[in-house]
């Protein structure tokens, strides 16, 4: 027993003391992702996707003659733990910038901890639009991802030319990214058909286990067509309860979802059971069924099955191997790796992607466009993909 | 509002009520009969779930394999339950409750990380099975035979167990225990075995409603911290320990939340926690508990 408590002591002794003096050849990233509970799906991939990012960088010679250092931690898509990570990576870790976190509740939180400590802050994910918006807006958060309106207007624009739809209804996980997602999208779609009327808005809780009642309730209203929030785990439970239902005879697969459901990682899931013939987005398409892919985006998904040692990669790796890429390109551009310096190189500056380009506006918002099109069944692949994916909304040239 | 609509709006309020029930049923079982809250329950279902696929990939990836596999999953996790009760339970009834909820507790995050070490984190999915996968009209509404089949299901392990419990001689031991576990030890009954069954029993139903969940719901991580809120709320309305409380409990639950959302369409939630608000302010001990 005494033996233990002398051990313990030790330990914690040893953990107090402050690591010596910071390896001045390296820049350290502080990454909180959630690498368990439901949305770890999420988190795992994003984290891969950054990783190679900095074994790429490194084994080109780094940045500004440092390596990068990737310092993950399982943020478990909690807001309070996503903070308490991000101060303990900068007081105890001495993180030189942080990036990560992975959804809307997160992402805000870490801000804050960024905008007091004065470090660059990249989010891959969040497309919670307050989180660039005054007051939440400071110098040192940047987002790469898309945002709830970015993605509003590209669903609104595909809906608006079903001319024959006059009846939209909308269903949303119940929190701030579903309230926003239906609510950005509304506010577009109004502009571009004024005639279609909003017919009927479910808002199931987020990890909802049976939407049953919300697809019948839908169903009720006969709406001609449906913008769908719902992603990961909750769209392939709603697809297995709807396509028996009759859903998406109902409303002739004119179903659009933003949030994703078009990467291969949710075709995976669902399998044959995916509803053929719905339209739907993802960041990168993995598989390109079309023409159009980047000559860039082939070496990237070689390098990425071979890195994640799976056969087909994953559709959000590349979130955060580009939350990655724009931080080191910021540090290129600063010269430096002082926060300041890097925020202020970081506004306006264009960096490189491996589905192009991608800007940060005044706001510090890239407006990632994303992938969209028609799910559909190729002999090559078991899983749905994306027919000619194209990228919405339309980048405008800067 | 059609009369169609209604109905299959009944239907999918029943659809729920009886995946609910499952579940709940062996929460109820344990907690009448043991007196312990067993955090760990939804970790098992998760565990049924996952055991199900596994069983599919090895049996029969693409379909008839799913009887097999779910009968598989429930019997493995119903082998979990007597190993978890034997080893470690055992020494926790009678003390405070403080002492289950904390090793339950303990319990749910060790099985997560199990599941997520064994499975990883990927989503995954088990096709219907091609019998049940059609569908049929009814009223002018669709119904889909699979779920059904678990609303014959749902009522069924009501009845078994109502059976069981009333009207066996096994069951008139369980009532014992339930009322003076003490006594009846003293009378010579074997109350660790009559434990340990109740247990195993409990288990299997969490497997088994894991496993069966399967062709409507997705698996992953975290889907055993979810159902575990919604399965104590039935508890709670129907009574804790009280079996057919537990049936009715879900039986409302599923219609509250149905039509509630007809009515309150911005809060999926308020119907179903007013409902259980109301329900332990007018009658703490549940709709069919008995006053404690």
């Amino acid at each position: 027993m005494r033996l233990q408590h002398c051990l313990g002591l030790a330990l914690a002794v040893a953990a107090s003391v402050p690591l010596a003096a910071r390896a001045d050849d390296t820049i350290k990233i502080g990454f909180p992702i959630p690498l368990s509970g439901p949305t770890a799906v999420y988190g795992e991939p994003i984290l891969k996707g950054a990783q190679m990012a900095v074994q790429e960088i490194n084994a080109a010679g780094g940045v500004l003659g440092k390596k990068l250092e990737l310092l993950p931690r399982d943020s478990k898509a909690n807001a309070d733990e996503a903070v308490r990570l991000a101060r303990e990576l900068i007081i105890k870790d001495s993180v030189d910038f942080l990036a990560g976190t992975l959804t809307s509740a997160e992402a805000p939180a870490v801000s804050t901890v960024a905008k007091e400590n004065k470090i660059v802050f990249v989010a891959p994910t969040a497309k919670l639009t307050q989180l660039t918006l005054p007051p939440q807006l400071h110098p040192y958060v940047f987002r790469v991802s898309s945002n709830t309106a970015v993605e509003g207007q590209a669903g609104a624009s595909l809906m608006a030319k079903f001319t024959d739809v006059k009846t939209v209804a909308t269903i949303a996980p119940d929190y701030a990214y579903g309230r926003d997602s239906a609510a950005d999208f509304i506010t577009a779609l109004k502009k571009l058909r004024p005639d279609i009327t909003i017919v009927d808005q479910e808002w199931p809780k987020l990890g909802e286990a049976d939407f049953t009642p919300f697809i019948n309730a839908q169903m009720g209203k006969k709406p001609d067509a449906v913008y769908c929030s719902l992603f990961a785990g909750d769209f392939v439970t709603f697809t297995k309860e709807a396509t028996p239902l009759g859903y998406f005879k109902a409303i002739n697969n004119r179903l659009l979802d933003p949030a994703e459901v078009g990467t291969i990682d949710e075709a995976q899931a669902l399998g044959d059971q995916y509803p053929y013939g719905i339209i739907a987005d993802a960041y990168d398409p993995v598989v390109w069924g079309g023409a159009n892919e980047p000559a860039e985006h082939k070496t990237f998904v070689k390098d990425l099955q071979t890195f994640m040692k799976s056969q087909y990669g994953s559709g959000w790796a590349i979130v955060g191997y580009e939350a990655i890429e724009a931080l080191s390109q910021g540090i290129k551009k600063a010269g430096s790796t002082k926060s300041d310096d890097v925020a202020k190189a970081m506004v306006g500056m264009t960096f490189d992607t491996p589905v192009g380009k991608r800007t940060f506006n005044a706001d510090h918002e890239t407006l990632s466009p994303e992938y969209w099109g028609t799910m559909v069944k190729e002999a090559a692949y078991p899983f749905a993909i994306i027919k000619d994916p194209q990228l919405l909304p339309a980048p405008t040239t800067n | 509002m059609a009369p169609s609509f209604l109905f299959s709006q009944f239907m999918g309020g029943l659809t729920t009520a009886m995946f609910l029930f499952l579940i709940a049923s062996g929460l109820s079982l344990v907690f009448g009969i043991m007196r312990v809250i067993n955090f760990a329950h939804g970790s098992f279902y998760m565990l049924g779930a996952y055991l199900a696929w596994q069983g599919v990939q090895w049996f029969h990836p693409t379909g008839p394999g799913f009887w097999a596999a779910s009968l598989f999953a429930a019997c493995g996790v119903g082998v979990l339950g007597a190993v978890v009760e034997r080893l470690f339970f055992r020494s926790l009834y009678g003390r405070e409750e403080l002492y289950q909820l904390l090793f339950t507790y303990a319990l749910v995050l060790i099985l997560g990380d199990a599941a997520k070490f064994l499975w990883g984190t990927d989503q995954l999915s088990v096709s219907t099975p091609p019998v049940l996968a059609g569908s049929v009209q009814i009223f002018g509404s669709t119904q889909p035979l699979y779920n059904l089949f678990i609303m014959a299901i749902g009522p069924l392990i009501a009845f078994l167990g109502w059976l069981v419990l009333n009207r066996s001689g096994v069951g008139r031991m369980v009532r014992a225990a339930q009322m003076d576990r003490e006594m009846l030890d003293a009378l010579g009954a074997n109350v660790g075995t009559i434990y340990t069954g109740m247990f195993v029993f409990s288990s299997f139903l969490a497997g088994l409603s894991g496993a069966l969940v399967t062709p409507i719901q997705s698996i992953v991580p975290g889907m055993d911290v979810l159902i575990i809120v919604q399965a104590f709320i039935v508890v709670v309305i129907g009574g804790m320990g009280s079996f057919w409380g537990t049936f009715w409990g879900s039986v409302i639950y599923g219609e509250v939340l149905s039509f509630g959302i007809l009515i309150f369409p911005g809060f999926s939630l308020f119907s179903v926690f007013a409902l259980m608000a109301v329900i332990l302010i007018v009658r703490p001990w549940g709709l069919f508990g008995r006053p404690l």
